[in-house]
């Protein structure tokens, strides 16, 4: 038995004497340079943050509760919710429209789609904003037939119904690809069965297609929710009071331009956690019944 | 009880494609009679229950629930497809069960056997749910009730979709081999539902693999091949003295196999020529 090397293990070949309980965690060194590395750069990026007095905290600070950045946050918060509203219903129905047995209809939802999702939301601002040019005046009555009352198109059109109708216009065409791509996910055993039970094709698509499909869409959606909520401040070309126009409005008086655009950003990122917040909440309620 | 057939397939011809999956089938089905659909897969028996619940649509030939035409009506002397809300009452009058149950993923099991009771047939709600639970206890799975479907065996699943479908009190069932998808220790507990209510009188049309159910619970069986109803008769005239020489081949694929409630020898039926 003495043969046996010094640096074996004791007792290797008895299997009752190993319990893998008792293994100690290994020691892993790039795990460990990999903090080191993170360490360092947030430490020197803090800082940064702390000590180069262009920032200016103390005006950003000053700043962040002042009432025409308050209003711009709330000209914000509106134009998003009115947008995601018309986007989402529109959406739904255009993804209906696409998905409709109905060749024509299912053909110019998905023109829409393409025509729309290819125009920069910014050229669609401008655009809106100068609908005066293209068309004075604003008619109601029938086509090609007699007009009944039509208005000057400049004041239809201000800065908010501008930007009302370009964002919802182009809000619509992305939503309506991500509710599609959700009802296609649903399987077809689903409507099969809720025709099959005397459902009518509404009630089945309202009932039991569209809950089902929401958890697929309810991720995709609220990230687009978000990149809205931030693709509000092109508004802010077309003269619109939003968080980023009041905060320009503000720093092109007094030049304080970083300490300005830190409160536009605190506030960006405080809406956004909330939203996300909001949306894992979403998520975990349309994923009960699934796996 | 009139002469009238609950159910009446007259020369339905259905293709898909290039596919002829139809080719004019005939099939009465009276009031209490079960009826049950062999033959081999791609024969069109599928096709044919969902074609009869106009989950499809037929190209030809004609189906009539209680001598009411199915989908289509009579206007100023031509016939006419109904309306979605017609079809859909019509289909509220029969009860269907699939083979891969299709339970309603987001709705609780009491919900899924609830809910067309109240949408489709304007059932107060206390009331339908009395009638849930009536269902499911008689399915054995009343303490099943809030759980979810994905939360069940495939069987039990199974189960509840049937109590799903006899919700609305149809006037006949389709099944579409409601075995086939099951693993084979769970077959019977579907199939002992199947023939507790074929023993209490219900009408039903079912489509299954299972031979030896298919000769058990009918009163008349139907083979069918490409499409087409080769042979029809009393279980006894089928499995016994088969006619044609098709359906001779096809039991004599099955043939050999012990004759009891039991989907084993299914798997090995698919790789066997």
């Amino acid at each position: 038995m003495s043969v046996a090397p010094p640096t074996m293990a004791p007792q290797a070949g008895a299997p009752q004497a190993v319990d893998v309980a008792a293994a100690r965690p290994r020691i892993r060194p790039l795990r460990w340079a990999a903090g080191a590395v993170l360490l360092v750069l947030v430490a020197q990026f803090a800082w940064f943050l702390v000590t180069n007095p262009r920032f200016e905290w103390p005006v950003a600070g000053r700043y962040l509760f002042d009432p025409n950045v308050l209003r711009g946050l709330g000209m914000t918060l509106v134009l998003t919710v009115i947008v995601m509203l018309l986007g989402s219903v529109l959406g739904v129905l255009l993804a209906a429209g696409r998905l409709s047995g109905f060749r024509p209809v299912a053909w110019a939802c998905g023109v829409y789609v393409t025509v729309f999702r290819s125009i920069p939301p910014l050229v669609q601002l401008i655009f809106w904003f100068n609908l005066g040019y293209l068309l004075p005046r604003i008619p109601l009555g029938i086509p090609f037939g007699p007009t009944f009352v039509s208005w000057p198109t400049n004041s239809v059109i201000s800065s908010l119904t501008a930007a009302v109708i370009g964002l919802t216009l182009h809000e619509t065409a992305y939503m309506a690809e991500i509710v599609r791509a959700g009802i296609l996910a649903v399987d077809g055993g689903q409507r099969d069965a809720a025709r099959a039970m005397g459902f009518t094709a509404r009630q089945s698509f309202v009932k039991v297609v569209l809950p089902q499909a929401m958890r697929v869409i309810v991720p995709p959606a609220g990230s687009e929710f978000i990149s809205l909520l931030k693709g509000t401040s092109l508004v802010s070309v077309i003269a619109m009071a939003d968080l980023l126009y009041s905060v320009q409005v503000i720093y092109n008086r007094t030049y304080e331009i970083v300490p300005l655009l830190i409160v536009a950003c605190a506030w960006y990122l405080v809406v956004v956690i909330s939203l996300s917040m909001g949306q894992r909440r979403l998520e975990r309620h349309f994923g009960k019944g699934q796996r | 009880m009139s002469d009238t057939p609950v159910l009446r397939v007259r020369d339905v011809r259905k293709r898909f494609g290039d596919h002829v999956a139809l080719d004019g089938v005939s099939l009465d089905v009276h009031e209490g009679e079960v009826v049950t659909v062999i033959g081999p897969s791609g024969s069109g028996k599928s096709t044919l229950a969902r074609c009869v619940h106009q989950l499809e649509s037929i190209d030809g030939g004609a189906m009539y629930l209680d001598g009411e035409l199915l989908g289509y009506e009579f206007h100023r002397g031509h016939l006419r497809p109904l309306p979605d809300r017609r079809v859909a009452a019509q289909r509220g009058r029969m009860g269907m069960v699939f083979q891969q149950f299709n339970l309603f993923a987001h709705w609780s099991v009491l919900r899924n056997v609830i809910e067309a009771q109240v949408l489709v047939h304007g059932r107060r709600p206390e009331e339908a749910r009395r009638e849930a639970l009536r269902l499911l206890e008689r399915v054995g799975l009343a303490d099943k009730a809030d759980a979810h479907p994905r939360m069940l065996s495939g069987g039990q699943q199974q189960r509840v979709a049937i109590a799903r479908a006899l919700a609305t009190n149809p006037r006949i069932m389709l099944f579409d081999e409601p075995t086939s998808a099951l693993d084979p220790e769970l077959v019977d507990e579907v199939l002992s539902v199947v023939l507790d209510l074929a023993r209490g009188g219900m009408t039903m049309i079912i489509v299954t693999h299972e031979m030896s159910f298919a000769r058990e619970v009918a009163d008349r069986c139907v083979f069918m091949e490409k499409g087409q109803i080769v042979e029809t008769g009393t279980p006894e005239e089928i499995f016994d003295n088969p006619a044609s020489p098709r359906l001779r081949a096809f039991l004599s694929r099955y043939s050999g196999r012990p004759a009891q409630l039991s989907g084993e020898h299914l798997l090995e039926e698919e790789i066997t020529p």
